[in-house]
């Protein structure tokens, strides 16, 4: 919403505050103002000139020299426009050292063509007051005396124009008037509604002239009011009028359009005028529509209806979209004589569900929605009908006015106490105080209100205010917040950090731990990544989603990780290690919102670093050593690596991750169709891990520390390169015995001395006893059953 | 023959006296060292071949020659931990003095360093400052009802106040959340009074443009007891201001509009970007040269919301407040652009 501060000092005529004070008090009072625009600057030193002769240019054609007078002498200025007009007419002068910020120069003495020129005569874009027009600005005769500042002769052509950026629960301030409200209860100043004549009256009445209005639908529109003029002269507004609609923000149409566009901007009440002669049998109808019914609309759209949009139609058929758009037929056109004006209240919902059917907004329509004043319908066709007269001589309103209303509902009433504003507050307004700007912001006490409660009625303006806590911020905003002092709370002692967030916060502090950097990824994703990961088939569709690639909410955290490691190798990063926890998406009963379990996803992408070697790409054992390392962390306990096939995982290194049989997550190279699909060209490995399945971590149980000392024995065993190291080490720990403590694989090894497709699998195995110093015979004899086992289970043979 | 073992283990004692000293020295590695030591003391060594000799000894003899034995044995020991101390400290000298390493070349890191999101990091920070002031943590689904999300918070129907959050809808009619104060309805529907919580999680708007991003993060603050007061919520805001930007930040409220609370208000902090050493703010772009940034919404809970959610009006009252965590990091980094957070480059999460 832009406003005009010119406009508004007009409405409160005792203001004396700068346009920057203004601004700052109506932000503070939550009315916020973003910015302040200086309009028309140039109006303010430029100045109403009177061409005295003219004669052409001596060497260029184009080009004339123009005597003009302006107050304090003569001057010529070399002047290219083609409207110059004849001696006597009225121009306006850049002076020299006159700065024209609208087009960025300044007026400096010039030589053009051979000719000094000393200035410069305007159009309307140098002086910045519109875009309007070719050719320089040419007044009215008889519209300013020469030497006259332009701002001096026309108010509104220099003004501080505010850009407003209101919430939408003040409908009021969409118009100067509600603003000027404000103005007035901010600044303790008196607020009156503005004066306008009355329009010359004929005597004949609507319905002698045949006018009729028909509402079908109350509920939807609880008041139409309609009013004309005949004898209507279509011309263009006064210059002010343009250059104030120009300000604001509105394109100048012609004085009965910008009657209604001015009045909009004023009282905040959008209205609509009507050519009476293509309103058919001269009968407005308000109803729904028909479903599939159409209407073009002024925009030029053919519009099909449903029977929830509200109609304004003519004796035949539509002619306006309630509230919202008038149609194409019945816009006012230069041979417009007889203007039927509408001021209706209609129903914010209703013309909010048909603006947003029909993905339009319009100033009307944005008005509406909030709410407009339903009782100041007679005023604002009071003053459309004066003001049109006044700007077309002649014309005439007709004897009476329309209105085709339902009982205006008693206002609401609504008490305030003056403790529980205070305690709500924290402070104590002063009570009459309060009172006071309650009043002035239109709210009526009532009499009897004495002592420390009172009831207000409020006005039909503030449709926002229902309860007691909306006059207490009525009273806290204009009062200033700042009085609200700042007290720490006393808080009862609540249960502390838990649930998902907890499980979040550990998961993520065991992944950066492990030296993995955190993405943030979107939950919505696409249906065909999820396919191609064979994730979950999503169950959460969004039904108006921005892009069609985050159309689905996901049921795997992958392809976020896979975008943001696709994204990286675009900028030239060809090493992510990612990670990131976050909700997946999980059918649950039908109808029920869906399971939103907790997981976390790894990503290695590319090589894994190495000192100053060639570094090798990930493979299967950076997953499950990943793995293996957070679920450690998560649970206090190693999960169980068991070969499990998953569609999205290379098959030779897919697995799942157990805790006490329960699968808790899966670890793998990603299989190549999938690195495809997501358009990953490095390796990658990826461990993903459902961290509700985790649980809480296990407390860790102090065991005794042994005391005896512990002894070492290694054996390497060639076996067949089929024969998973694991099995060897299960079988070499369970052959060892209870005094081995400790059993690791510490050495692969293929090749040389190996025979063919066999490998030598090295392992240490640490034996002790809680109780004794173990003698070197003891180790031995159990070293030996290691052996022994091997070569019996797996036909090993000692490496030697 | 009596004299003669006596003489020759004499004569045999003495010779290896006078020679292994020479012995020693010529040994110049630890294991020459100790191979000469086990020569002379081992199994098989000398002194333990003049020692199996002692029995031919005439018995009067024996003690002279054992205590000679023991006076050599412990003079080769003496001399062996001399000379293996030597050669230690040779070896050691030899080490200190030579070539130094290249220390230009790149350090071996025992682990890569990992990094937390910048969203995250100041979600925890935020949260500990809470639960520091005695606010316990909620939790709610992104996927929600409509009531929860918009109705029990004093949303009317077709009310242009949607706008504000122009939301995501599911096929099944439900609805991604659109601020965390669904979690706020929930909470305060299973729980009574007294009760203080913070609520922090994933929030969707359909705005994807320079300055919104689809999907972004909000942690919103509640307190609900009996007699809470704009002042209590003015108290914890400057609390939180100070110990998340530094003593002295000051804290203004501008009047707003937030269909859930009533009064509603806009929080600024002073400008953290162009303050000065004496607490003044100089103004700079970033703050559009007011020396005030708005870093959240905050208000005393509407009645409304109480009422839908079957907890007094009139017995409690409560304060909620709310940030837009990408906010809050954008202004603690200097990040510029909202788009950075869900990018993801390595680069860019490597720096914090």
């Amino acid at each position: 919403m832009r406003a005009s501060y010119g406009w508004l000092k007009s409405l409160v005529p005792g203001l004396t505050a700068s346009p920057a004070d203004v601004a700052e008090r109506l932000t503070r009072a939550g009315i916020a103002v973003d910015t302040t625009h200086e309009h028309g600057a140039a109006a303010a030193v430029c100045v109403v000139a009177e061409v005295a002769s003219i004669r052409p240019h001596p060497t260029k054609s184009g080009l004339r020299l123009v005597t003009v007078r302006h107050g304090a002498g003569e001057q010529e200025v070399v002047c290219g426009a083609p409207n110059v007009p004849e001696p006597g007419g009225l121009v306006v002068l850049a002076p020299l050292g006159a700065h024209l910020p609208a087009k960025g120069v300044t007026i400096e003495r010039r030589t053009i063509a051979g000719v000094a020129s000393e200035g410069m005569l305007c159009s309307e874009a140098e002086l910045g007051l519109s875009e309007a027009g070719e050719g320089i600005l040419v007044l009215p005769k008889g519209a300013a005396k020469p030497g006259q500042k332009l701002a001096e002769v026309f108010p509104e052509a220099h003004d501080f124009v505010y850009e407003i950026d209101l919430t939408p629960n003040r409908p009021d301030c969409l118009g100067h008037l509600g603003l000027a409200r404000e103005i007035s209860a901010l600044y303790n100043l008196p607020f009156v509604l503005p004066e306008h004549g009355v329009a010359p009256a004929s005597a004949e009445t609507m319905a002698a002239l045949g006018v009729a209005v028909e509402v079908r639908d109350a509920a939807r529109c609880p008041h139409y009011g309609a009013a004309l003029v005949r004898g209507v002269t279509v011309a263009p507004s006064p210059l002010g009028t343009q250059w104030r609609l120009a300000a604001l923000g509105v394109r100048a149409i012609s004085n009965v359009v910008d009657v209604t566009n001015l009045l909009m901007l004023l009282w905040g009440h959008p209205m609509h005028a009507f050519d009476l002669a293509h309103v058919r049998k001269k009968k407005i109808v308000v109803r729904l529509a028909e479903a599939g019914e159409r209407i073009r609309t002024l925009d030029g759209v053919d519009r099909e209806l449903v029977a929830d949009d509200l109609l304004i139609c003519d004796g035949e058929g539509p002619v306006a979209l309630a509230g919202v758009m008038g149609g194409a037929d019945s816009e006012i056109k230069a041979s417009t004589r007889d203007v039927l004006f509408e001021v209706a209240y209609f129903d914010p919902r209703s013309v909010r569900r048909t603006a947003r059917r029909h993905g339009m907004h319009t100033e009307s329509s944005h008005r509406f929605e909030r709410g407009v004043d339903r009782g100041d319908v007679a005023r604002v066709l009071a003053h459309a009908t004066s003001l049109t007269a006044s700007l077309s001589p002649g014309a005439r309103a007709a004897a009476d006015v329309i209105h085709a209303a339902a009982p205006a509902p008693a206002p609401a009433r609504v008490a305030l106490r003056r403790s529980r504003m205070d305690a709500l507050l924290g402070v104590a307004v002063p009570w009459a105080d309060a009172c006071a700007v309650l009043e002035r912001l239109g709210f009526a006490k009532d009499a009897d209100g004495a002592g420390d409660a009172a009831t207000f009625a409020v006005p039909t303006h503030r449709p926002d205010v229902t309860r007691e806590v909306d006059l207490v911020e009525e009273v806290i905003r204009t009062h200033g917040m700042d009085h609200v002092p700042a007290e720490l709370p006393a808080i009862h002692p609540t249960r502390p950090v838990g649930g998902s967030e907890e499980r979040a916060r550990r998961a993520r502090a065991a992944a950066v731990e492990l030296g993995l950097s955190e993405a943030v990824t979107y939950a919505f994703t696409s249906t065909a990544g999820l396919e191609a990961l064979g994730a979950p088939k999503p169950s959460v569709v969004l039904k108006n989603p921005i892009v069609d690639h985050h159309q689905v909410m996901r049921t795997s955290l992958l392809p976020g990780l896979l975008a943001a490691v696709k994204n990286a190798k675009n900028h030239g990063v060809r090493d992510a290690t990612l990670f990131t926890v976050g909700s997946v998406y999980l059918a649950s009963n039908p109808g029920a919102l869906p399971a939103e379990p907790l997981w976390l996803a790894a990503l290695l992408a590319g090589d894994r670093p190495a000192y100053l070697t060639k570094p090798s790409a990930y493979d299967a054992w950076d997953a499950t050593g990943l793995a293996v390392a957070l679920v450690e962390r998560l649970a206090g306990r190693a999960p169980t690596i068991q070969r499990e096939s998953f569609p999205h995982l290379h098959p030779r290194g897919s697995a799942g991750l157990y805790l006490d049989g329960v699968r808790v997550g899966r670890a793998g190279p990603l299989h190549p169709d999938v690195r495809d699909f997501f358009e990953v060209t490095e390796a990658a490995v990826v461990v993903e891990i459902d961290l509700e399945k985790v649980g809480e971590p296990r407390l860790p149980a102090y065991r005794a520390l042994p005391r005896f000392p512990a002894s070492a024995r290694d054996v390497a065993l060639v076996v067949h390169d089929d024969v998973p190291a694991g099995d060897v080490l299960g079988v070499v720990r369970e052959a060892a015995g209870p005094l081995a403590e400790d059993v690791a694989i510490f050495d692969r090894f293929v090749g040389g001395a190996i025979p063919p497709e066999h490998a030598s699998l090295a392992f240490r195995v640490v034996y002790r006893a809680p109780d004794r110093t173990l003698t070197d015979a003891e180790v031995d004899a159990a070293h030996a059953k290691v052996v022994a086992a091997a070569e019996a289970r797996f036909s090993a043979t000692l490496r030697r | 023959m009596e004299t003669a073992p006596k003489d020759t283990i004499d004569q045999a004692l003495a010779a290896l006296a006078e020679a292994f000293p020479r012995r020693f020295e010529a040994a110049e590695t630890e294991q020459a060292l100790r191979d000469e030591n086990a020569k002379i003391l081992g199994k098989k060594g000398e002194l333990t071949a003049i020692l199996k000799e002692l029995g031919k000894a005439p018995p009067e003899s024996r003690k002279a020659i054992g205590e000679k034995v023991n006076v050599l044995k412990r003079d080769v020991e003496a001399r062996f931990e001399e000379r293996l101390r030597a050669i230690e400290k040779k070896r050691r000298d030899a080490d200190l003095s030579a070539r130094p390493f290249d220390l230009t070349l790149p350090g071996r890191v025992p682990a890569h360093r990992g990094h937390k999101h910048p969203i995250n990091a100041v979600r925890e920070d935020v949260i500990a400052i809470f639960a520091g002031l005695g606010f316990a943590v909620h939790d709610g689904p992104d996927v929600e009802l409509e009531e929860n999300n918009f109705g029990k918070l004093g949303y009317p129907p077709d009310h242009p106040a949607t706008d504000m959050q122009d939301t995501f809808w599911t096929t099944d009619g439900h609805l991604l959340r659109s601020h965390t104060s669904n979690i706020q309805v929930r909470a305060m529907s299973l729980q009574k009074p007294p009760m203080a919580f913070i609520a922090p999680g994933s929030v969707f708007r359909r705005d994807d443009d320079a300055t919104h991003s689809p999907m972004f993060h909000q942690l919103e603050a509640f307190l609900v007891d009996r007699r809470v007061s704009m002042a209590h919520l003015r108290g914890v805001l400057s609390e939180f201001a100070t110990r998340l930007y530094g003593p002295g930040t000051p804290v203004r409220l501008r009047p707003s509009y937030f269909p859930f609370v009533e009064p509603g208000a806009e929080v600024d902090i002073g400008c953290v970007f162009c303050r000065k050493a004496d607490g003044t703010r100089a103004g700079c772009s970033l703050c559009k040269h007011t020396g005030w940034i708005e870093i959240l919404g905050c208000g005393m809970i509407h009645p409304v919301v109480f009422e839908a959610c079957g907890i007094d009006s009139e017995e409690w009252t409560g304060f909620a407040l709310g940030m837009g965590l990408e906010r809050i990091a954008m202004l603690r980094y200097g990040i510029p652009n909202i788009k950075l957070f869900f990018e993801n480059d390595p680069r860019f999460l490597a720096q914090f």
